[in-house]
């Protein structure tokens, strides 16, 4: 139980990794606010289920990230319950993939948007309240791609890059008011952003891997377990890849 | 205590200033009012008045007397 009485803020919970990164804070007894794009049957039994068999409460909440009112009155419904925040976990995001003479300025501003302006929209919130407690731990989703260049995903990468800075200088600017900032950056991971890559390239990629498969959102949300509990304390400012040694 | 008294006292103790001296206070004009000081008062000021400001606002919050207008109009706070 590394999260214990904690209560958490995450992000993209609907599927992949936030689906994933939900479970296993909810098994690691934490209380979670499950931020998602739209209400589903499905996602609020999810929660529900989830609540009950660990004992935890689980609130979905509602909002877009490419609206800056629903993201304040959701920030708002947190605020309202009085509750401390301990952990925010950034996983939503989007991808528009495309070679660079052929993304639109508009496409690269979606992307931006959603990857790295609301985000940090969302943070300013959250790390206030973190700041008042004197304690909080902030996870960035960046990606490999910001680090290494992917073909065809200047957009993703770029913004998925912008986070990379944003968490070295949060890291520095929060430390001294006990907040904790990290990023994870995955590799090639079986979800359904990825299932649309076609197999051959899929193939190639796990060519380059020292572990010869795809990672699962399981094996990424651990990673952002251990940055969000005790067990990284003298942790900040950190980039984890999580991408089965790709070279 | 009064919701002015209130204000004048967080204003006093983050910048450890007398109270004759926060008519003309501006940001910047004492040496604790520097950017970790404008949070302190930020922070001491959303605690007092159980609010959550805006980034906006939070920029704009340029003096004391700035500060009671901001309060004032987008947060309730009556003076």
């Amino acid at each position: 139980m590394l999260l214990q009485g904690k209560n958490a803020v995450i992000t993209g919970c609907l599927q992949g990794i936030g689906g994933a990164t939900l479970e296993n804070f909810a098994k690691n007894g934490s209380n979670v606010w499950a931020c998602a794009l739209t209400p589903t049957d499905e996602f609020e039994a999810t929660c529900k289920k989830l609540a009950e068999e660990n004992n935890v409460w689980i609130k979905p909440i509602y909002f877009d990230l490419l609206n800056q009112d629903q993201i304040k009155a959701a920030l708002k419904q947190i605020a309202s319950e009085k509750l401390p925040v301990h952990i925010l976990v950034n996983i939503a995001g989007m991808t528009k993939d495309a070679i660079f003479h052929m993304i639109s300025m508009d496409q690269m501003r979606l992307v931006f948007e959603v990857n790295f302006f609301s985000q940090m929209f969302l943070t300013q919130y959250i790390t206030k309240l973190m700041v008042r407690q004197k304690e909080g731990s902030v996870i960035f989703i960046s990606s490999i791609s910001a680090l290494d260049g992917s073909y065809g995903q200047l957009s993703y990468s770029s913004s998925k890059a912008a986070l990379i800075g944003a968490t070295k200088t949060l890291s520095v600017e929060l430390a001294g008011k006990g907040v904790r900032v990290n990023a994870i950056a995955p590799g090639v991971i079986a979800t359904d952003m990825n299932k649309v890559v076609p197999e051959d390239i899929i193939q190639g990629h796990i060519k380059q891997m020292s572990i010869k498969r795809l990672g699962e959102a399981n094996e990424v949300s651990k990673a952002i377990l251990f940055l969000a509990s005790d067990l990284s304390a003298y942790i900040t400012g950190q980039i984890i890849r999580v991408d089965g040694g790709i070279k | 205590m009064t919701t002015a008294e209130q204000y004048n006292q967080i204003f006093c103790e983050t910048f450890q200033i007398d109270e004759s001296k926060l008519t003309d206070l501006t940001y910047q004009s004492v040496q604790l009012w520097d950017s970790i000081g404008h949070m302190a008062l930020i922070a001491a000021l959303e605690e007092a008045f159980d609010i959550m400001m805006e980034t906006d606002d939070i920029i704009d919050l340029s003096s004391y007397e700035k500060g009671k207008e901001i309060l004032s109009k987008n947060y309730d706070v009556v003076f």
